[in-house]
């Protein structure tokens, strides 16, 4: 009777089991899942589900990685030389007070979508990044103090500003300021991010929201920069998918089903750098470094040896080792290394020296008074309240720090936050240590966290010879004396102690060995996809 | 044999004391595998096998914390349902049903952000998420008894309601109540380490097995010991945990 | 009757549902982290444009006033703007709804299957090796967690064998990995739940007896064991529905595929209240119109449970 059931049930878990191998048999059987695609179609692994793909109003640097391919600026940066090349202007002046920019543009430029580009769409753009209605979240602010744009003829157009603004041409030269179809904008309307049509080497084809981006090469472009070594596109379609778990970038790259993968983990790097089938290529990023803030505002890091302890105190070069298997190269100052403006003499400021820690601490009162490990200065035990984030490796670089003051006897008391809790957090000041990262080619990034009233401004400095120098530099034009004036300004926030610089930061980018040409531009995140190509097999 | 594993689990925390001191930070070192390290070591060059023994601890306290929240929230609110049934029941139980509704994930995540984290916080906003559940087999365990001839009899002696509930209701629902409880112990468990995933859990370097779990996720392939072991021990945990709890339900039923 | 007992029962979800969207709405008001704040963080906005925009999010207006715009937008349908993309709400939900309908869907026909499967062999065995296996088997599905199982799962199948693609969606094969990840554990809970109900109607002094007399042909025993068994059950798998949508953050994150999950999960992290809102109350709706199935199948299940509910 039992028995009875029992076989029922047989028969009913071999149901099962038919159902089940009837779908595992054709996936075996088709390898459609294990082939590389054919010779012109690429796909392309995104990291961040990018949080909204339109360039005039979202700011995510994912979005930059396919866009600025599918639009073009009117000039570009030429990474190599750090000059302004002609894009979609074919020259521009400069007013001698720095406040009107005039751009002579190609005249043979057209939309994907078929209509022309002349001044009058330059103006629509500009008009529609400034707009409140648009509430852009980044383009606006790039433009800095942007008055307006005029007509005055059907290929020039004149932008003038209320201030000089030195960074306006680099603003001008990123996908953020990129050109769209004022028709295709006013088309779409609120939709326009599924329908963008910009004028570059791609065209955007589909896009399903979070799940993948396609483009498709633009047969009719032909007014690509000097800076393309190839007149029009190489690879037919490029497929934008998105990998949020770090674990499964590496995996998806070697099982063929990605052929570029941005920001590999560094120890699946160490892999794929040993893999004759894959190619690793490490981009660094310009901008600011991963830094902490120190925050002089609140006691007891309000004073300037007890920073330059922290400092003195942390080993970098081992945390660099560990964390990021070297990967990327410790960083000194502000800004990273590939930076216009770096300057190099902050390489000499604090380098390991944990005796040298221990006796600043010691100068200043902190001591050891009841043998416990932990310094204290007035009955008052030594505890730094840190912040992090929970990605790009702020939890182990935070630990790391945290065990090596631990031996120093300064403790630090750790909290996971979520992203806009840190933004209200620094702003406020409740921390003693938060870190923060920001990228981008121009150096007034510098202004963005070490002036007085910058909105970054988490190390709560208040110093008028920085903010001169960093205001003066935003507004002169003379790279020299740009970079002159920079170099002060990295020094003084060094001899100041004013942030723990860590790292520079470096994208780790896995390639199939069949692609071929991929270049980054100026701002390190985006690629030239119009000069990759994908040999075959 | 099942129990065997919950004790050994709970006895843990104990033997901790002589075995070295709590996490220790190698910074310099990295993660080599087994002989010198019993159990290796992570990315921070951490000893493994120490922090799995202070993990016991760390753990083992969140998983407790969160079923006190969970009882502590669940109990009274299902009990007061059950015991005294009309209007009570039934806006208590739409509470809970609304509480239910929410994706237990992101009830947790929007108590965590609202406490902002730590292990703390995090005990709280799972055993949170697990109290709705609680709190309706709760009732019903009370409605049964409430419904039972002596309940009855009590109340027609003139006994109040709240007497009922104290001196009846509670003690004959507590014993399945307890072996329930200790089958959400693995949920509060897997939750708060899915917290620590999404980035959202304890402080970093807490040696949660949870958390060590998910830290150790990005190289499942070159170390896959610094995953494989908290992940074993947590299994092992709940797994001994749901059979405990099945062997209370089958020892307390009331049969 | 069956009027009468579905009016009253209609009466009872509405209430929960209005709950749902006031604790909906509180919950996140209250939680630290300015959304113009958040928006505005990396482009160098200063205070007085973060304060417009908060003024033009509707963020400045005393909390009954948000609380009294929220319901009456909300009675009309109307979702509102995601702050962060500036697109419709109901239209983002729109586009994530069927990866996650087909995943969670997916996931629970394997959860059910597998679940009834090892549950109902489970209870048949009771007390042998089988028994312990399927029972050890159905909680460590129960007790490991998805982003582990998953991520190995992806290693073993797709990585060292290569017989399934890892990643995205588009394909049946894409489906199978994660509805897999997410339906062994889903099973686990069903099959423990199953084995119990099985076994308790097994023991039933009217099923034992008409075991003992001998007189039980296949299908009739099936029924009476059955039926009453899977009653409370159904009542659980429509529990699982919540689990499901947070399985589903965690398994659309590490298969890469698009879904609510990950749409709540970028919303909550950065604060585009709309969105969270939105996808919250379609979560309640949805359990609560499950439920409400439930409780009527179970009530057509079992007539005795009907008296006791009208």
């Amino acid at each position: 009777m039992v028995c009875h059931l029992f076989c029922r049930q047989i028969k009913f878990a071999a149901l099962f089991v038919l159902l089940f191998s009837a779908v595992i048999l054709p996936a075996c059987s088709s390898t459609e899942s294990e082939t590389p695609p054919t010779p012109s179609r690429l796909v392309y692994g995104l990291t961040l589900a990018p949080s909204g793909l339109d360039p005039h109003l979202n700011a995510s640097s994912e979005l930059g990685i396919p866009l600025t391919s599918v639009y073009d600026t009117l000039v570009y940066l030429d990474e190599e030389t750090g000059q302004f090349v002609p894009g979609l202007a074919n020259s521009w002046t400069v007013s001698g007070d720095g406040l009107v920019y005039t751009f002579t543009l190609r005249d043979d430029v057209v939309f994907h979508d078929g209509t022309p580009f002349n001044a009058e769409a330059v103006k629509f753009n500009l008009d529609r990044i400034t707009s409140p209605d648009l509430a852009s979240q980044k383009a606006r602010f790039m433009l800095g103090p942007y008055n307006r744009a005029e007509l005055v003829d059907e290929f020039t157009v004149k932008i003038y500003l209320d201030q000089p603004f030195a960074p306006l041409l680099d603003s001008l030269s990123q996908v953020y300021l990129g050109m769209a179809s004022p028709a295709a904008v006013q088309k779409w309307g609120d939709e326009y991010q599924l329908h963008q049509a910009g004028t570059g080497p791609y065209v955007f084809s589909d896009y399903a929201p979070g799940d993948r981006l396609l483009l498709t090469a633009n047969p009719d472009y032909a007014w690509g920069p000097e800076l393309y070594s190839r007149q029009t596109a190489s690879i037919d379609e490029i497929e934008f998918r998105f990998f949020t778990d770090p674990a499964t970038r590496s995996p998806a790259l070697e099982t063929g089903e990605a052929q570029i993968m941005g920001e590999i983990p560094p120890q699946d790097a160490e892999r794929l750098q040993a893999d004759a089938q894959f190619i690793l290529q490490p981009q660094p990023i310009p901008g600011s470094s991963l830094m902490f803030f120190l925050n002089t505002a609140r006691p007891p890091l309000d004073e300037l040896p007890l920073r330059q302890a922290l400092l003195y105190g942390a080993n970098r070069p081992a945390i660099i080792s560990a964390v990021f298997r070297d990967t990327s190269p410790v960083a000194y100052g502000p800004l990273t290394a590939v930076t216009f403006g770096y300057d190099p003499a902050v390489k000499d400021y604090y380098p390991f020296d944990p005796a040298r820690a221990a006796a600043l601490l010691d100068e200043a009162g902190w001591l050891d008074t009841d043998g416990d490990g932990m310094r204290e200065r007035n009955g008052q035990p030594l505890v730094l309240d840190m912040y992090l984030m929970g990605w790009g490796f702020m939890p182990e670089v935070g630990q790391l720090l945290a065990a090596q003051w631990q031996e120093l006897g300064i403790g630090i008391n750790s909290q996971i936050v979520s992203y806009p809790e840190a933004l209200a957090i620094g702003a406020e000041g409740g921390h003693h240590l938060i870190p923060f990262t920001l990228s981008g080619s121009d150096p007034d990034i510098m202004r963005k966290f070490f002036h007085a009233e910058a909105q970054f401004n988490w190390s709560k400095i208040n110093n008028p010879t920085l903010d001169s120098l960093l205001t003066e530099a935003a507004q002169t034009a003379d790279r020299p004396t740009r970079a002159n004036l920079y170099s002060q300004a990295q020094q003084q926030v060094m001899d100041q102690a004013l942030i723990l610089p860590v790292r520079d930061y470096v994208n780790l980018n896995g390639l199939n060995n069949r692609v071929q040409g991929l270049r980054f531009d100026a701002q390190g995140w985006f690629p030239r996809l119009i000069d990759v190509t994908l040999a075959a097999q | 044999m099942w129990l065997a594993l919950v004790c050994l689990a709970a006895i843990l925390a104990p033997i901790l004391a002589p075995h070295g001191p709590g996490v220790t930070n190698t910074a310099a070192s990295l993660q080599p595998p087994g002989p010198n390290y019993w159990l290796g070591t992570d990315l921070l060059g951490r000893d493994l096998l120490i922090r799995l023994l202070w993990g016991s601890r760390w753990t083992l306290g969140m998983a407790l914390g969160g079923l006190a929240v969970t009882i502590g929230v669940g109990l009274p609110l299902g009990i007061m349902a059950g015991a005294f049934g009309g209007w009570v029941d039934t806006v208590l139980m739409r509470l809970v049903d609304a509480l239910l509704a929410f994706p237990g994930l992101l009830l947790a995540m929007a108590v965590v952000s609202l406490l902002g984290s730590g292990i703390g916080a995090v005990a709280i906003a799972v055993g949170f998420a697990a109290a709705p559940g609680y709190a309706r087999v709760v009732r019903t365990a009370a409605v049964e008894v409430r419904t039972e001839l002596y309940v009855e009899a009590a109340h027609s002696v003139g006994c109040t309601p709240w007497r009922i509930l104290v001196r009846h209701i509670f003690p004959n629902t507590i014993t399945p109540l307890i072996a329930f409880a200790a089958t959400q112990l693995g949920w509060v468990l897997l939750n708060g380490a899915a917290l620590n995933f999404l980035g959202l859990g304890v402080a970093p370097g807490t040696p949660e097995w949870g958390a060590m779990l998910v830290e150790g996720r990005n190289f499942l392939r070159d170390a896959p010991w610094v995953s494989a072991f908290p992940g074993l021990a947590l299994t092992l945990t709940v797994l001994a945990a749901n059979l405990l709890g099945d062997s209370l339900q089958r020892a307390f039923e009331p049969r | 009757m069956w009027g009468r007992y579905i009016r009253r029962r209609l009466f009872q979800p509405a209430f929960v549902l209005w709950l749902a969207a006031t604790l909906t709405f509180l919950a996140f008001y209250f939680t630290p982290g300015d959304p113009a704040q958040t928006l505005l963080a990396a482009s160098g906005a200063g205070p007085a444009e973060i304060a417009q925009r908060r003024a033009e999010l509707g963020l400045d207006a005393p909390l009954p006033v948000q609380y009294i715009r929220y319901l009456v937008n909300l009675l009309q349908g109307d979702l509102g703007q995601s702050w962060l993309h500036g697109r419709s709400v109901a239209r983002m939900i729109g586009e994530q709804l069927p990866p996650t309908i087909e995943l969670s869907l997916a996931a629970m026909i394997i959860g059910v299957f597998l679940g009834f499967a090892l549950g109902i062999l489970a209870a048949i065995r009771q007390g042998t090796w089988v028994d312990t296996l399927t029972t050890t088997l159905a909680v460590v599905g129960l007790s490991t967690p998805t982003y582990w199982t998953g991520l190995l799962v992806i290693l073993f199948f797709s990585l060292y064998l290569g017989w399934l693609p890892s990643t995205g969606d588009g394909s049946f094969q894409h489906l199978i990995l994660p509805a897999l990840t997410l339906g062994f554990a889903l099973a686990g809970a069903i099959a423990r739940l199953v084995r119990a109900r099985v076994v308790e109607v097994m023991g039933r002094q009217y099923v034992l007896a008409a075991r003992a007399r001998g007189i039980m042909p296949r299908p009739v025993l099936f029924i009476h064991i059955l039926r009453p068994a899977i009653a409370p059950v159904l009542t659980v798998i429509a529990l699982q529905f919540g689990f499901l949508l947070g399985g589903a953050v965690i398994t659309e994150s590490v298969f890469a595929r698009p879904g609510l999950g990950k749409l709540a999960i970028e919303a909550i992290l950065w604060r585009d209240l709309q969105v969270v809102r939105g996808v919250v109350i379609l979560g309640a709706v949805v359990y609560v119109l499950v439920n409400l199935l439930a409780d009527l199948a179970q009530a057509w299940l079992n007539p005795r449970l009907r008296d006791e509910l009208t």
